[in-house]
């Protein structure tokens, strides 16, 4: 199923340039839909705009996009207007800078795209660009407009094509300091560490993307099944509320012990 | 500077071992220039209304309920008690159900991130865990309701503290194979991967945090400057795509740019006239395409 790009640009390094389209690498289109309905009448409910002055109708047509110039007072500007912004970053990728990936943590990390060839013209420079990137073990640094903002982004080999993240503005990351001043300087208990590190061990898995399955979704289909046969109420589930047994400290290496025992007794 | 609050409170448990925590947001989204929406025949600004589509009256938001489409034009409502019924009721813990090395996580699952603090009773479990796992080098997977919603949340040690982000449910990500598969398989070997992987070596460099004011912003200023004074401002610029038989040509031209600017001081004036000779190389065409491969064994 071709998926219409989200974006179209090019690719640069240097002076190799080829041409990429993107694509959200999230979707919304499995997730159960739901439409708003009027509970008294039942039917569909849609939104449409109105004239805030003159409350009356406005067509999609006459739909104009604004920048606000001072109080009240806006500018017209249309699609094509836009277009000649003049930032090569709207329309091209140009890699600046490489870096290790471990350089980025993982709190920088936005949002993430597909970027692939788009012309087969592009394949071999694409390639080019991917393969190189990948043998250095380096990602790339880019700066991209997005929704109508100047981004950096992170460009990363997978598979055949490139991951490209968004990466957040410096001043949208909260300072840690302030959420972590009650944790101490000092390093975990060491006669602890290895029995920690048997639980960890003993616990540890490959990755899979099952683990981020949502049993939420699964029970309204069910619901809406239900619903579908009979008009029949469901009844709530109560979940039995653990007790949690508080981060006592005395108590935690009798606890680790135990929980290494329960998960041997599990393999045994 | 105020005490932060606390977006959830509850433990978080790993295996017997309980320690009370709280999630706190760790970054806020980028916020866009928003336009406003217009009349364009009034230039008055617009509002969003919510119509029935068979009769045109307004709705109002208490009257709106979901329906699930079964057949066309047939629905099932669902009650807002009815869809938060399907949430498990919360147990105000997020215990971990595995252990993941890092290195294999998909992070295109990775949706926001939140610091994940300890109260003042459990900072000697929370600092074990979270050495425990940077020694391992693993993630932590745990599943709680998280604002009214079943979320999966992966725990990574962070500095000091540890910072759980939630993820995308799984069919909400794409797969990258799939997105990729149309692409045919091309392994570049050889000169052209040498060369390229000579330039990335020459623009080895660290991420430098970019702040708010963006370039945008400044364009789009000057574009509306050019609309008042009646200018019009030129167009883009075509983009020169690299042809096949180019390529390797432009690989070694970048690279003996490359090599050339990093004996001078300004690496930027540098490069602002590579575009140029480019150009000049291309119409000159192949007789001096050898001096390129020159420069780069040289240096």
């Amino acid at each position: 199923m071709a998926i219409r790009p989200y974006w179209k640009g090019y690719l640069k390094l240097s002076l190799v340039t080829c041409p990429v389209q993107m694509m959200p690498a999230t979707t919304d289109s499995e997730k159960v839909k739901f439409h708003t309905l009027s509970r008294t009448t039942q039917n569909r409910v849609v939104s449409h705009y109105v004239d805030a002055v003159t409350g009356k109708e406005v067509k999609e047509g006459d739909e104009v996009k604004g920048y606000e110039r001072g109080e009240n007072e806006y500018v017209m500007l249309e699609d094509e207007e836009l277009d000649a912004v003049a930032l090569d970053s709207t329309k091209t990728i140009d890699i600046s800078v490489f870096a290790p990936r471990d350089s980025i943590q993982w709190i920088w990390l936005d949002i993430p795209y597909y970027l692939s060839v788009e012309d087969p013209l592009g394949q071999e420079a694409f390639s080019v660009i991917r393969d190189a990137m990948a043998a250095q073990k380096m990602v790339g640094i880019s700066k991209l407009v997005l929704s109508r903002r100047e981004r950096s982004v992170m460009l990363e080999p997978r598979g055949k094509g490139i991951v490209l993240w968004t990466l957040r503005y410096g001043d949208e990351i909260r300072d840690q300091n302030a959420y972590f001043e009650g944790v101490g300087d000092e390093p975990a208990d060491p006669e602890m560490m290895p029995l920690v590190q048997q639980l960890i061990k003993q616990q540890t898995k490959p990755w899979d993307g099952k683990m981020a399955a949502d049993p939420v979704q699964d029970k309204l289909l069910d619901l809406i099944a239900i619903k579908k046969k009979s008009l029949k109420k469901p009844t709530k589930a109560k979940a039995a509320p653990a007790t949690p047994s508080g981060g006592n400290v005395i108590n935690i290496m009798d606890a680790l012990r135990n929980s290494i025992k329960a998960n041997s007794g599990k393999h045994a | 500077m105020p005490a932060p609050r606390a977006q959830w409170k509850g433990f978080l448990k790993f295996g017997e071992v309980a320690c009370g925590v709280a999630l706190y947001t760790a970054a806020s989204a980028a916020e866009r220039i928003s336009f406003n929406t217009l009349n364009r025949q009034t230039g008055n600004r617009v509002r969003r209304e919510f119509i029935d589509s068979e009769t045109g009256d307004v709705v109002e938001r208490e009257d709106q309920v979901k329906g699930y489409e079964v057949d066309n034009g047939q629905y099932i409502v669902l009650e807002p008690e009815e869809v938060a019924a399907a949430v498990p009721e919360s147990d105000k813990t997020l215990k971990i159900t595995a252990f993941i090395p890092c290195n294999e996580i998909d992070d295109v699952y990775f949706d926001k991130p939140y610091y994940l603090a300890p109260d003042k009773m459990s900072a000697d479990a929370f600092v074990l865990l979270r050495d425990g796992m940077k020694k391992a080098k693993v993630a932590a997977i745990a599943q709680t309701v998280l604002f009214r919603r079943m979320r999966t949340v992966l725990v990574r040690a962070h500095g000091k503290g540890l910072i759980a982000t939630t993820l995308n449910f799984d069919y909400e990500v794409r797969s990258a194979r799939e997105a990729f598969e149309d692409m045919p398989e091309m392994e570049i070997k050889g000169e052209m991967l040498e060369l390229a992987q000579h330039i990335i070596g020459t623009k080895k460099g660290t991420f430098h945090v970019s702040e708010a004011d963006d370039r945008y912003e400044d364009a789009l200023a000057e574009l509306v400057k050019a609309k008042m004074e009646g200018r019009t401002l030129p167009k883009p610029k075509a983009v020169k795509v690299s042809q096949p038989s180019d390529l390797l040509q432009a690989l070694r031209e970048s690279a003996g740019a490359m090599a050339a600017a990093d004996k001078k001081p300004k690496r930027t004036a540098a490069n602002a006239n590579v575009g140029a000779k480019r150009e000049k190389a291309i119409r000159a065409a192949s007789p001096k395409a050898k001096s390129g491969t020159h420069q780069l064994r040289a240096s």
